[in-house]
């Protein structure tokens, strides 16, 4: 139990209203950003349309889009101070966000596509528990991210061979998932890489990278820095732009995360996130004192 | 690039008019439409049987909304917002036999739809994607609900709208589509940038 756990209740709840009705404001700066330095004409319409949606979802309470996206949630915590509430407070505030309209109830059985209803079923919310020995806080990233964008997704088990010299088969492979994906992610998108492990690891490298990192961070890891840099030029000089439908920015963040792996493979999962970026993050200190992450 | 404010029923001369960058508003009705619709449309065709709306010379528009139910048992629109269209690719020939004459959506199409325009005349038209709150308000009411077992996004709401937009033509009925010409551009792109 956490000491806290009416509090966490509370600030999760809390996190999760915000998560499903604004964007980050990373990301949203980064949208603005795009539109300023725009010169295609059809792009300059779609960035000012999302950029005036973000405002009009505000003023009249309603949500930024209508898909709610799929949950995941990141959670860590200490030796003492794992809290209970969590699942619960993520499918209370779910179900309320759902009641008012923020969020279109969009769940389904895998197989018989039958919805639930509220948002909520075998497996939703996702949550990845983590145990970080020592930590005297608990920290709480909740993502809700487009499934069009999963179209876009690609995943190789590369070899040595495949990553190429200077890794230009790596570099190849991620442009021609751009450039397949078009404008199925919702762009300006960002997009999250995982590379090592196996497959289930890289899959959620890929993810976890661009739900929970900062869109305008940099990476502590410098030789994944200058790749993400690399890439997200590359990727923007294509020309596919905002909606895909042609332009100078379809990325806005690029983000790449790294774990051993096994010397015969490099698996590569490419992770697509919409331009909406419902993204919360808290850090609920073990003395009471509530952090903003995200 | 011209700008085209126009009505339901579309007419087939006005969509062959229209050309890819174009801008559309419409204002009529607008049926949303997605996987499953789609599918049982499809089964209600090739066993000849009767379709539950009249589709002739309307929009199809690849979206389910938020609605919210009012205490008559009547339906309001919350928000609205285009969903990935090639999800619908299977059902180029579908659309056409079912009289529609412009598909709206995200993302862009495939060959079966480019030809399909061409055959049927119809076009596709892009939305701004990830803008639920800005459509909305191009949409006046929601008429009626058909299939609503299927689920709220997968249900076929008949969509009153008033210039509903902008609408950018992505594919059109002279075989153009902005989707596969900015494709084919970005392939020959990669080469110099990272050679194989």
């Amino acid at each position: 139990m956490n000491p806290n756990e009416e509090l966490i209740r509370a600030s999760v709840h809390d996190a999760v209203i915000r998560a499903v009705t604004e964007i980050s404001a990373d990301a949203k700066g980064l949208l603005e950003d795009a539109l300023a330095r725009e010169t295609n004409e059809t792009a300059k319409s779609m960035l000012s349309s999302m950029v005036e949606n973000l405002s009009i979802a505000k003023q009249a309470d309603k949500a930024v889009c209508q898909s709610p996206g799929y949950p995941t949630a990141w959670l860590t915590y200490g030796d003492e101070n794992m809290p209970h509430c969590v699942k619960d407070a993520i499918a209370e505030a779910v179900a309320e966000a759902t009641k008012k309209g923020y969020l279109r109830p969009s769940m389904v059985d895998p197989l018989t596509r039958v919805n639930s209803g509220n948002n909520t079923g075998k497996g939703v919310p996702n949550i990845e528990y983590e145990y970080v020995p020592g930590q005297k806080y608990v920290d709480f990233i909740i993502s809700f991210k487009g499934c069009g964008a999963e179209l876009g997704n690609a995943m190789q088990i590369m070899t040595t061979a495949k990553l190429g010299k200077n890794l230009s088969g790596l570099k190849r492979f991620i442009l021609e998932t751009a450039i397949n994906a078009g404008g199925k992610p919702c762009p300006p998108y960002g997009i999250g890489i995982g590379i090592g492990g196996q497959m289930d690891v890289a899959a959620k490298l890929s993810r976890k990278a661009i739900s929970t990192r900062r869109w305008d961070d940099v990476n502590p890891d410098p030789e994944l820095a200058t790749l993400e840099t690399e890439l997200k030029d590359a990727i923007n000089s294509l020309g596919l732009g905002a909606a895909g439908t042609g332009g100078d920015t379809v990325c806005l963040a690029l983000k790449m995360e790294r774990a051993h792996t096994h010397t015969a493979i490099a698996p590569v999962c490419i992770n697509f996130h919409c331009w909406v970026a419902r993204r919360a993050g808290i850090r609920i200190h073990d003395d009471g004192h509530v952090e903003k992450l995200l | 690039m011209a700008t085209y404010h126009l009505s339901t029923p579309l007419q087939e001369e006005d969509m062959r008019k229209l050309v890819i960058g174009d801008v559309v508003y419409l204002t009529g009705h607008i049926f949303t439409a997605r996987d499953m619709a789609h599918l049982k449309i499809r089964g209600l065709l090739e066993e000849g049987r009767p379709l539950p709306k009249d589709f002739t010379g309307a929009a199809v528009f690849h979206a389910g909304p938020v609605a919210l139910k009012n205490e008559d048992g009547s339906w309001r629109l919350n928000v609205i917002g285009p969903t990935t269209s090639i999800r619908m690719e299977p059902y180029a020939d579908v659309v056409g036999k079912m009289g529609i004459r412009a598909v709206i959506g995200k993302g862009g199409m495939a060959e079966d739809t480019v030809r399909a325009c061409g055959a049927y005349g119809y076009v596709y038209l892009q939305a701004a994607p990830g803008c639920a709150a800005k459509l909305a308000q191009g949409v006046e009411k929601i008429n009626d609900v058909t299939w609503f077992e299927l689920g709220m996004p997968e249900a076929i709401w008949d969509l009153q709208a008033k210039e509903f937009g902008p609408l950018v033509v992505g594919m059109d009925t002279h075989g153009g589509s902005i989707y596969a010409s900015l494709k084919q551009a970005a392939f020959e792109k990669i080469d110099a940038l990272y050679p194989a």
